[in-house]
């Protein structure tokens, strides 16, 4: 029989990204909100929820769905200063706190409960200590019990879970809490439709039949520990740590080299066959404030990789430096940093996470990634693109240059039918935007093309300056083509008219605009 | 007494990497061993069957010549194809921002291996293309005018050191495995106001052009040849292989004699 996990309470602020685009536009109080990400619905205000609007929906859909609802975009880095202040009133009452997520944190409760005079006081002091934000607590052995607990808490009452009750507690839940929806769906197509069935199983033929992830999600529906309870005191020379000289006041900069003490601690673990659950930021200050914050890593399958830990220290950091601001506060950040360090804090056998064997693609990206990383240190981040495909009519709008790490926004949807669209072949060089250039007819006159689409006159002479010797006469010709651009709007649209044109042995794709003509790009 | 010795040996890699086993390649590789197969990434297409070995030679140089809308665009275009093929990653240096990304991949570029740097200062160039080849496969960067003979020479060695090739567009006077002067190219399907490019001619695919291409290099490609391209391949993958028009002139114009 293993040992029961250690007693956890689990605080959870729920729909903390509209928490958070409340904060920062008032106006949206008592509005249905829906923040997306990626066109998709991220989270709902109760208002959008009772209207039907859910996570994963498409924006347009939810707005179908609820009108009126008014929708903001995802800030990471203001949910992550936001929850700063409720961290911070949480660790007035309970050190060691771990964050999992801006919105959600753990407490071991075994110090703090015994202090106050048990769980239940212990939660309903941290309760009155965040006022305003109504978080649900709920008090369990072991946090995915305690997350459970807090889910099924209402605002003001918490929901504790007695010693020793988890397994008990957990039994009845169904099986998609287990947030692995495969998982999920061939358990409820193999009967077992509660988490109770599923621990009943015994974690040998578990094994053997889910693998590693499979084995985890046991332990957790059995409400043990969520990993096997080898190696769990890292040796310090695994910390990395990174001292700035002159102090670092800036976040970017500073987010800049969490990045790479990031991919250093992952592929060490990697190196050892580890990966890490649990992280503790420690940075110190010039003025020698040191400041400590714990998080949790644990995806679905806990396969951590450095993106995730890396955006957890940039989020740590910018609301470490951006504390106190507009505010007088005694824990305010008062100078620029001098030391950040990450701390394994807890590490796991890794499971499906690792390396291939032999290297393989994976080890190339690595590879690629830090050489990239050393380049964007040179030369700014933005100065390392990769091309995106978009939808669009022509080659320059049909591409979105994404910084290297970033991701992609949104664009235009590739799959839509764009009526008008250039066909390829498309020009290998593409000037964005295009090159000034002259379209002449025989008689001088720079071609004009009608609202019909009827040219002025033949193109006889092209010039630019992108082209061997300025231009030339032109050798073939084809089009015009007509763009009506933005026709709806009668200060963005304009009409354009697209040729391909062989001139001073290049073929050039040109655009005219009234008089005015731009070689968009070469058929290199 | 020597049979077993003997076995043994067919488990190692020849110089052409020539029927060795995989898993023994595998073997072989995790303990740092670099495989005469290797040494080459190979490239598709008629290019492949133009150029010597038929494919790029890892740690080299491979300067592209040719003006504005020759076809040296594409040229470069397709090399990088080969390396994003095998899994790998390229990179170009772009410093006024004008690759033709749409173009990169209908010529096969993988665009998710594919990192572009734009806003290059010329002063910082060198030391820019020097990082890039640490960590990418295959680099295309145009050469700034003026580029010294020491920062040539370096990243020769560097190239060399990381096992990576450099596409080196413009002039380069150091050392170079292969080099590749575009002539220029012909597009069947224009008119006098009709049909559109690549429209497709009597003798080739919809959609294909011509290009000259004069392909000189050490070792067996010393002696150069002059080669006629089709691009793209017909339908179905099959590609039309190079077809030699002539010898190279004795001095190429512009080139300078490696």
């Amino acid at each position: 029989m293993t040992p029961a996990p250690e007693r956890m309470l689990c605080l959870w602020c729920p729909d903390w990204p509209v928490v958070t685009a409340r904060l920062a536009d008032p106006a949206l109080a008592g509005r249905p909100v829906a923040v997306i990400e990626r066109g998709l619905v991220l989270s709902a205000s109760a208002e959008a929820r009772d209207a039907g609007v859910v996570r994963g929906l498409r924006r347009r859909e939810a707005e179908g769905r609820c009108p009126g609802l008014a929708t903001a975009p995802v800030d990471e880095a203001a949910a992550m200063r936001a929850f700063e202040a409720v961290v911070l009133a949480v660790e007035a009452l309970a050190p060691r706190c771990a964050l999992e997520r801006p919105g959600l944190l753990f407490v071991p409760t075994r110090g703090p409960s015994r202090y106050f005079g048990g769980d239940a006081a212990l939660a309903g002091r941290l309760a009155g200590a965040v006022p305003g934000m109504d978080p649900r607590i709920g008090v369990a052995d072991g946090t995915f019990a305690a997350r459970l607990a807090a889910r099924q808490a209402a605002p003001g009452v918490p929901v504790v879970v007695p010693p020793g009750g988890s397994p008990a507690f957990l039994a009845g839940w169904p099986v998609g809490v287990l947030d692995d929806p495969d998982l999920a769906s061939l358990l409820g197509r193999l009967g077992l439709t509660r988490l109770g069935d599923f621990a009943a199983l015994p974690s040998g033929s578990v094994l053997g039949r889910f693998g590693l992830a499979g084995l985890a999600a046991h332990r957790r529906a059995r409400g043990s520990e969520e990993h096997p309870p080898e190696m769990r005191v890292p040796p310090p020379e695994w910390d990395e740590t990174v001292e700035f000289d002159p102090p670092e006041a800036r976040v970017d900069a500073a987010t800049f080299s969490g990045r790479t003490l990031a991919e250093r601690l992952v592929s060490r673990l990697g190196a050892e066959g580890l990966s890490c659950t649990r992280v503790r930021v420690e940075a110190e200050t010039e003025h020698g404030e040191r400041l400590t914050r714990t998080w949790r890593l644990e995806g679905p399958r806990s396969s951590t990789g450095p993106g995730l830990l890396a955006e957890r220290v940039r989020g740590q950091l910018e609301a470490w430096i951006s504390r106190g601001e507009g505010t007088e506060r005694e824990d305010e950040v008062t100078g620029g940093l001098t030391l950040l360090r990450l701390v394994p804090d807890e590490v796991v056998l890794a499971g499906q996470s690792q390396l291939g064997l032999w290297g393989g693609d994976r080890a190339a990206a690595e590879r690629a990634a830090r050489a990239l990383v050393r380049v964007q240190s040179l030369l700014g981040t933005g100065s390392v693109v990769t091309p995106v495909l978009q939808g669009g009519r022509t080659p320059a709008e049909r591409v979105a240059w994404v910084p290297f790490g970033q991701d992609p926004p949104v664009g235009a949807e590739a799959a839509a039918p764009w009526p008008g669209a250039l066909p390829p072949p498309f020009p290998a060089v593409v000037f964005d935007p295009g090159r000034p250039a002259a379209l002449l007819d025989p008689a001088g006159e720079a071609v004009m093309v009608s609202a019909r689409g009827v040219p002025s006159g033949e193109p006889a002479r092209l010039r630019c300056e992108a082209l061997v010797g300025g231009g030339g006469p032109v050798e073939a010709w084809a089009g015009p083509w007509l763009h009506d651009v933005r026709w709806w709007d009668p200060a963005a649209h304009r009409r354009r008219a697209w040729w391909q044109v062989v001139a001073a042995g290049a073929a050039c794709l040109v655009a005219t605009e009234g008089g005015s003509a731009y070689v968009e790009g070469l058929y290199d | 007494m020597f049979g077993p010795l003997l076995r043994a040996e067919h488990a190692f890699p020849y110089r052409d990497g020539m029927g060795t086993p995989e898993h023994t390649i595998a073997s072989l590789r995790s303990a740092g061993v670099v495989l005469a197969g290797e040494r080459r990434i190979p490239v598709a297409g008629p290019l492949g069957t133009a150029i010597p070995g038929g494919g790029l030679v890892r740690g080299s140089v491979v300067a592209v010549r040719g003006g504005p809308g020759s076809g040296a665009g594409s040229v470069t275009q397709w090399l990088l194809a080969a390396a994003t093929a095998t899994g790998e990653w390229a990179g170009v240096v772009d410093p006024d921002g004008v690759f033709g990304a749409l173009a990169a991949q209908e010529a096969g570029v993988e665009l998710d291996r594919l990192a572009v740097v734009r806003g290059v200062p010329a002063r910082q160039w060198p030391r820019v293309v020097a990082t890039l080849l640490e960590g990418l496969s295959v680099v295309a960067a145009a050469v700034p005018p003026r580029l010294s003979a020491a920062d040539e020479r370096r990243l020769v060695a560097r190239a060399r050191e990381r096992s990576a090739v450099l596409i080196a567009s413009g002039g380069w006077s150091a050392e170079a495995a292969l080099r590749l002067a575009v002539e220029g190219s012909v597009w069947p399907g224009l008119d006098e106001g009709a049909g559109s490019l690549g429209g497709g001619g009597l003798d080739v695919a919809p959609g294909a052009r011509r290009l000259r291409v004069t392909v000189t290099g050490r070792g067996a490609a010393a002696r150069g040849r002059v080669v006629d391209l089709v691009w793209p391949p017909l339908p179905g993958g099959l590609a039309i292989p190079a077809v030699d028009v002539g010898a190279v002139p004795a001095e190429p114009p512009g080139q300078v004699a490696v």
